[in-house]
This record gives C-alpha cells, sequence and structure tokens, in this order.
C-alpha cells in the first residue's frame, strides 16, 4: 500500500480579521499529495480566507496549520519562502505586475528563486506557448485581454512545478468553453502529480468533473454530501 | 518538489502563433530588470533631491580640505618666523641694539636667516595709523628684524631670548603665539562647522531614503505582496529597493557633483585673482588627494541612501507584512 504524503492539514483552526468575529472558524481539514478538491461556497463565505491560509498570506490566527510537514502557523518568517515556492496560486484578480511584460511575469517566481534567466528562458516560452501566448510574450499586462491575463497567471503559477496548485475563481473571467479546458487542464496536472485546490461557484463545472468537493457555509468546512473521498473531517 | 511539468498537459496553443524566447541583446544578461516600477522609489524628485544633498556635501568637504590647507600653510609660516623689536631711547641706543641682535642672531644655530628692516620699511608699517612721514618726524621708531628660524629652535627660544636681552637691553621677541593659536582656533572651528554641516546633510540624505523607501514600498503594497506570495525573501525585496536606491542614488549624487565642481571652479576663478593683490587670501588648489576626497562624497551619498533604503525596507517589511 502506498502512504501519500501530506500536502497541508488544519487542526481546529480559526481565522480572525483583526477583532472581528472569526471568517472560518473549526478547520479540520486536510490535502495529500495528488489529491483533487473543489472548494465551493456562497460569495463571501470564506473560500479566499481559506485558500490565503494555504499560500501563506494569512497565518491561523488559532488551530494548528502543517503545510509539507512544517508547522507553517508557528513558522518563523524566514521559513515560509521556501514553502510558498512550492505552492502555485492563480489569483481571482490575476495579480500581474503591470510593468513587466507577460514573459517576465511569467519568470517571476523563477527571478525570487535566484534561477539564473539562461536556466529558465526557455522553459518560460515554452510554457507561455503552451498557453497560447507565444506571440505575446513582450506584452504588458493592460494590452491583454481578460483571457490572457488568465492564463499568463495559470503559467505564472506553473512555471515551478509546484506541489500544490490553488486556483481562485480561475473561470471566472472566461468564457464557458475556455472554462472547461482550464479545468481539464487543472485535472491534467493533477493526473501528472500535483495537488490541486479550486475554488469555484459554478456547480456545473464541479459536478461534471466529479472531484470531491469542500463546501464552506458560515464560516465552517465540511465535505460536501455525496462528493467522494473529501479531506473534510 | 514534485516533477510535474505541465506542458505534459494538453496545452491552449493550437491555432496560436508561437513565439520564442523576447530578444535580449548580449549585455541584456548584465542587465537587471527591475521588479519595482520606476516611479516607485520616488524617481526624479528622488534623484533631485539626492543632487542637492550631494552638491552640499561636496561644499562642505571642500570647506574642511580648503580651510585645512589654508590653516596648515598659515600656521606654518607664522611658526617658522619670529619678530626682534629693538627699542631705545634715541636713534643711536636703537642702532647699536640693533646691530648686536644681528650678531646674536648670526652666531645662533638654528637662525636660517635674519633681515633688519630699515628705518623707512618700519615707518611704512606705521603709515596705516600714523600717516605718511609723522612716524619717524614724531617718533623714535624701533629696529624690527624678521627671523626665520628652524622647528627645533622655534620650540625653544628662551635661550635665544636671554641671548638677546644680555646684548642688546632694548630687544623683544615676538614668537607669533597670540596669532597662531587664534588662527589654528579659527581654522579648527572652520573645520569642525564644516565638518558639521557634511554630516547633517548625510543625515537629511538618511532620513529622506527612509521616507522615499517607506513611501515606495506603501505605493507598491500590491506588487510587494505579490513578490512574497511568489516565494521572495524580506532580503530580496530589500536588495531590489536597495538597488534601485543606488542607482538613483548614483545618478544625483554624480549630478551633485558636477554642480559643486562648477561651483568651486567659479569661486577658485574669483579667488584666485584676489591672491594677487592681498596675499592674505587663500590660495585655492586641489591636489589629487584633495579630488580624491571629494569624489568620495558622492559615492558615501549614495551608499548612505542605498543602505538606509534597505534597513528601512527589512524593517518595514518585518512589521507590515
Amino acid at each position: 500500500m502506498t502512504v501519500k504524503t501530506q500536502i497541508f492539514r488544519f487542526e481546529d483552526a480559526g481565522l480572525a480579521y483583526g477583532d472581528a468575529a472569526e471568517t472560518l472558524s473549526d478547520v479540520n481539514i486536510d490535502l495529500g499529495e495528488g489529491e483533487f478538491r473543489f472548494l465551493t461556497g456562497p460569495s463571501g463565505a470564506g473560500k479566499t480566507s481559506l485558500l490565503k491560509m494555504i499560500y501563506l498570506a494569512m497565518r491561523p490566527t488559532r488551530g494548528k496549520f502543517f503545510l509539507f510537514g512544517e508547522d507553517a502557523a508557528n513558522a518563523p518568517r524566514e521559513a515560509l519562502p521556501p514553502l510558498r515556492r512550492r505552492i502555485g496560486v492563480v489569483f481571482q484578480e490575476f495579480r500581474l505586475l503591470d510593468h513587466l511584460t507577460a514573459f517576465d511575469n511569467v519568470a517571476l517566481p523563477m527571478k525570487v528563486a535566484g534561477v539564473n534567466l539562461n536556466q529558465y528562458r526557455e522553459d518560460v516560452s515554452e510554457l507561455l506557448n503552451w498557453v497560447g501566448l507565444g506571440h505575446r510574450m513582450d506584452a504588458k499586462p493592460a494590452t491583454l485581454s481578460g483571457g490572457e491575463q488568465q492564463r499568463v497567471a495559470l503559467a505564472r503559477a506553473l512555471v515551478s512545478k509546484p506541489d500544490l496548485i490553488l486556483a481562485d475563481e480561475p473561470t471566472g473571467n472566461v468564457d464557458p468553453a475556455m472554462s472547461e479546458r482550464i479545468m481539464k487542464l487543472f485535472v491534467e496536472l493533477n493526473k501528472l502529480g500535483a495537488a490541486v485546490i479550486v475554488a469555484t461557484h459554478d456547480l456545473h463545472l464541479v459536478q461534471s468533473l466529479g472531484k470531491p468537493v469542500l463546501r464552506i457555509a458560515d464560516g465552517r468546512v465540511s465535505r460536501a454530501p455525496g462528493a467522494g473521498g473529501g479531506g473534510g473531517r | 518538489m514534485s516533477t510535474v511539468d505541465p506542458m505534459d498537459a494538453p496545452g491552449f496553443d493550437e491555432g496560436a502563433t508561437q513565439g520564442a524566447p523576447p530578444k535580449r541583446g548580449f549585455f541584456s544578461r548584465f542587465r537587471h530588470e527591475p521588479l519595482l516600477p520606476e516611479a516607485g522609489a520616488g524617481g526624479a524628485p528622488l534623484t533631485a533631491v539626492i543632487a542637492v544633498m550631494s552638491f552640499l556635501a561636496v561644499l562642505s568637504m571642500a570647506a574642511v580640505l580648503i580651510i585645512n590647507q589654508s590653516a596648515g600653510r598659515w600656521t606654518a609660516e607664522l611658526r617658522s618666523e619670529i619678530t626682534v623689536q629693538v627699542k631705545g631711547a634715541t636713534a643711536a641706543e636703537i642702532a647699536a641694539g640693533a646691530s648686536a641682535a644681528m650678531r646674536v642672531l648670526r652666531e645662533t644655530p638654528g637662525v636660517e636667516e635674519a633681515t633688519l628692516k630699515s628705518e623707512a620699511e618700519a615707518a611704512a608699517l606705521l603709515e596705516p595709523w600714523l600717516g605718511k612721514n609723522n612716524a619717524v618726524a614724531f617718533l623714535t621708531i624701533p629696529a624690527l628684524i624678521e627671523v626665520k628660524v628652524s622647528p627645533t629652535l622655534r620650540d625653544d627660544l628662551d635661550l635665544l631670548r636671554n641671548r638677546l636681552a644680555a646684548a642688546a637691553p632694548g630687544a623683544t621677541l615676538d614668537d607669533h603665539a597670540t596669532w597662531h593659536d587664534r588662527l589654528a582656533t579659527a581654522a579648527q572651528s572652520g573645520q569642525a562647522l564644516a565638518f558639521l554641516v557634511f554630516v547633517l546633510v548625510m543625515g537629511a540624505a538618511c532620513a529622506i531614503s527612509i521616507f522615499a523607501a517607506r513611501a515606495g514600498l506603501a505605493a507598491n503594497h500590491d506588487i510587494v505582496s505579490v513578490l512574497h506570495l511568489v516565494g521572495a525573501t524580506d532580503e530580496f525585496i530589500a536588495s531590489e529597493v536597495q538597488r534601485r536606491f543606488f542607482v538613483l542614488g548614483l545618478r544625483g549624487a554624480m549630478t551633485g557633483l558636477i554642480a559643486a565642481f562648477a561651483a568651486l571652479g567659479g569661486a577658485a576663478a574669483m579667488l584666485n585673482a584676489g591672491v594677487g593683490r592681498d596675499s592674505f587670501l587663500p590660495q585655492f588648489s586641489m591636489g589629487g588627494w584633495h579630488a580624491l576626497w571629494l569624489f568620495s562624497v558622492p559615492l558615501a551619498t549614495c551608499l548612505v541612501t542605498a543602505v538606509t533604503a534597505r534597513l528601512t525596507v527589512l524593517k518595514t517589511l518585518r512589521r507590515q507584512y
């Protein structure tokens, strides 16, 4: 029997913004290597907050959080960048750097990791070709359409070949055909070994792919009824 | 790290034009593409302020050097010269005393040169106060002997003073100590003041860097956040800001240096024109070492700017992010 390596695990974790009531409470979920989860729930339920905790933009205000085996809730600041480099994030609002070209945006994770340009130049170019933007490598984000920006963001999330891919509403700005292609891509990447969490409110897509679903409602994360293999406890 | 290669999955490239990596010239490998935008660190206004700071810093350093050079020359001249004054009731008594004093001076080791001023030359020194010919007509003018002495003799004039007093009872020796001490004090005060200005200008450059670095971070909050989220360390971000500030600082500092050299050149031309008429004015000239000191000022300015920005960014990131 093969034992899957754990990607992350929350234990009784909670997240509050300032002195306000907890946005997320009693989070007890985990994700193993190569697993796929959809994350659904109404707008404002806390999907983005949960993803922020996972990609270490925020830390839980209570409880425990282990990421790649490290105690990420209490790890010193210096320990966080190496963990973040193992995660590829497709942000809901893309968060591309407007003053950089598509090429430089995609290359960003490599640059901050100190990789030499000669080592990632071909990879970044191939990846941009792969997302169909080979002809727009020198374009600035402002000159790209929403769908093109989405694909640049996708390429940036994948360039460092992450162990965990997080996507926050990745189909929110593209047409249905492109939505389907992007979702299928995540499934393919998952088959290749990456753990994937996709936050979406597009239930049609969720149902069509038949993957396990985590549902957030009233600040609590639970496994959706009928979904197989979910990590909620 | 997993070995997942996204390109093993089906891509989006059907029908799209394939592109080659962006063409970047040979020198691009040495060029650093800034991850923070130009305007983020203050840009042109910061360059202008640093240029002004550098200008003032170079001028204050030049003042330190000029005062040091001039004071050194003045005090050296004063230290190497003494004056012997011979008084008497009559001209004959003064002349006898003067020749006795000259004899003592010639026989004293360490006396390099002794020049007895004529009565006309001595009277000329009084003209500004007593008017032409009045001094000779109404006063018995003491004899003046200008003496150049070696440093060894200058350190111990008591023996010479005693021998002069014994040979010519009306002879007194003036070692210019009062002038020397006053001049040295004035020079030291001037140098201290100029150095204080230099330190204050550097302090102002630090303060400006802190303000600009904080403003830059606030203006680029989203970019800094993205850099963190893709795995950048605080040191990486601080290095980006430091590099940016160093370039801006260097640009501003060199502008300030050029402006300061132009101002110093103009001042030197005016001052040196005046030296011919009044030798008390300092000779304005700079040697290689002086130029080296002045060139080090803009370098120090941009280093101070860059290092301050780095430390500010590190501190701010640890506190805010």
